[in-house]
């Protein structure tokens, strides 16, 4: 099991929290393949990835990105496998996700059995 | 604030803002609004912001009718450089059970006597509408598509502009705490600033309107009731049509921005004025929308909030005047639906407060009605 990512931008060494090893996982970006840690907030594995656009604003699609980080504030939202106002920063990362930018309000909600 | 004013409305809710307008659109020249918080505080910027022409009466199929008329080129007549977010997308009005059905064709037949083109459609029709419907357990419904929303709080502000540029005096946190009557006329509005003397006082309280006709010793059959409502996070394109359900009690409409509005009428509701919300409502709406339309149950509630409805024992609002008392008007007890009859009713008060004939004849419409026995209850209400 693969348990290490190089890229270099998570805290590693913390004085009061600890980060046990985790699953490396793939899942796509806009459909470019990408690689996070299993578990992770969806927002964690795309900001180590250097991805800070997450969602453009409705009425004139200004960039948002990464804010209040507690699922809040509505920065974030992204698309998941199809779903739209998905809160990137309190998500977890699970093997195979399709993540996708959101546009405005996105897709509109699809009917679940 | 003005001393002196040739008419001083009271309310600055959307009744209030739209008869200030129609006064000095008609020629008055010193009109005077006195809200008691700020607009849009009390009943207008709490509605649910649909507007039809569905109604199971003549006089509340003409006043809505006549209002969708104004609606569509408000914000042209009123140089508002905002958008009233006036959409006509349709209502969709379900039938679930044989007395809704019998009556929905009475409506269907009245409101085509009266040009209004709704019309009766199958279950199947209904989801070619609605797409999204689930339609288990329906007989069918009534579609009318000049019906939709617009933005209460726009729309509202749209008439004060308006009429602050012709000259209107408009006050908040001013409070009408009494009116001055003498010899059978009105003379005057005593507030919490100062008075203001005029010939003319015009009841535009929404929820407040019995208190405040009770300064003139007019006493309304009149009590207010909370209603409940939710609106949900903005998504992509679901519905076109505000879907209602009266035997449910229920009403849904996505507004342009993508946020759905929704309420359901409680039936053990107290009377009061109670504005607080609860958990009960959330449980309620969120069980019986998501069986009306399954698509919503991965959709997020964002706020919930209530207002007052003010409701007379037909369901049709009192407009006019009361005999004896040359100068007071009331435009009260709008029962749920007076955002969506305003513009219809702040000309009409506006004319007969001018001494003109309405364009509209509203005189079985007056407050004595109901001593007199001369009402029929509307059918078609939430």
């Amino acid at each position: 099991m693969e348990t290490k990512l190089s890229d270099n931008t998570r805290i590693e060494d913390h004085p009061i929290l600890d980060f046990p090893a985790r699953r490396v996982v793939t899942f796509t970006w806009e459909g470019q393949e990408l690689r996070g840690y299993e578990g992770e907030p969806i927002a964690a594995a795309l900001h180590a990835a250097g991805i800070k656009v997450l969602h453009t604003s409705h009425k004139s699609n200004r960039p948002r990105g990464f804010f209040c980080a507690i699922g809040n504030c509505s920065s974030c939202l992204v698309v998941v496998d199809g779903v739209p106002n998905v809160r990137a920063c309190t998500e977890k990362l699970r093997e195979g996700m399709r993540v996708e930018r959101q546009v405005g309000t996105g897709p509109a909600p699809r009917a679940r059995e | 604030m003005r001393r002196t004013a040739d008419a001083v409305v009271i309310g600055g809710g959307v009744i209030g803002a739209a008869i200030a307008y129609n006064l000095l659109k008609l020629g008055m020249k010193d009109v005077v609004l006195c809200e008691k918080a700020t607009f849009c505080s009390g009943s207008t910027g709490r509605c649910g912001a649909g507007v039809r022409e569905q109604w199971g009466s003549k006089g509340n199929c003409l006043l809505a009718k006549a209002s969708i008329d104004m609606f569509e080129r408000l914000a042209d007549e009123l140089d508002y450089p905002h958008d009233l977010e006036f959409k006509q997308k349709g209502y969709l009005i379900l039938a679930h059970t044989e007395k809704e059905w019998t009556q929905f064709q009475k409506n269907v037949a009245l409101q085509n006597s009266l040009g209004i083109r709704s019309r009766l459609c199958t279950p199947e029709e209904a989801r070619e509408i609605v797409p999204a419907l689930n339609t288990e357990g329906m007989l069918g419904a009534t579609y009318n598509a000049r019906d939709g929303h617009a933005n209460p709080f726009h729309v509202t502000r749209a008439y004060l502009t308006a009429a602050e540029r012709m000259g209107a005096d408009i006050n908040y946190f001013t409070e009408v705490t009494a009116i001055q009557v003498s010899g059978g006329k009105v003379k005057a509005a005593v507030t919490n600033k100062g008075t203001i003397e005029a010939p003319i006082v015009i009841n535009a309280a929404g929820p407040w309107a019995k208190p405040v006709a009770e300064m003139v010793g007019v006493d309304l059959p009149l009590f207010t009731q909370r209603h409940q409502i939710l609106v949900t996070e903005p998504v992509g394109w679901i519905l076109d049509p505000m879907v209602m359900s009266f035997s449910i009690g229920i009403y849904c409409q996505q507004t342009p921005h993508g946020s759905l509005i929704m309420g359901i009428g409680d039936p053990h509701e107290p009377k009061g004025y109670d504005i607080g919300h609860s958990w009960q409502f959330l449980r309620d709406m969120s069980r019986i929308i998501t069986r009306l339309l399954p698509v919503l149950k991965d959709v997020r509630v964002v706020r919930q909030w209530s207002g007052l409805y003010t409701v007379t024992p037909d369901a049709h609002p009192i407009l006019g005047g009361v005999p004896g008392l040359d100068g007071y008007l009331q435009a009260v007890g709008f029962s749920g639906h007076g955002f969506m009859l305003a513009p219809a009713v702040g000309r009409i008060i506006a004319e007969m407060a001018l001494g003109m004939e309405p364009f509209l004849d509203v005189s079985n419409l007056d407050a004595g009605r109901f001593e007199r026995g001369e009402y029929n209850v509307e059918p078609s209400v939430v």
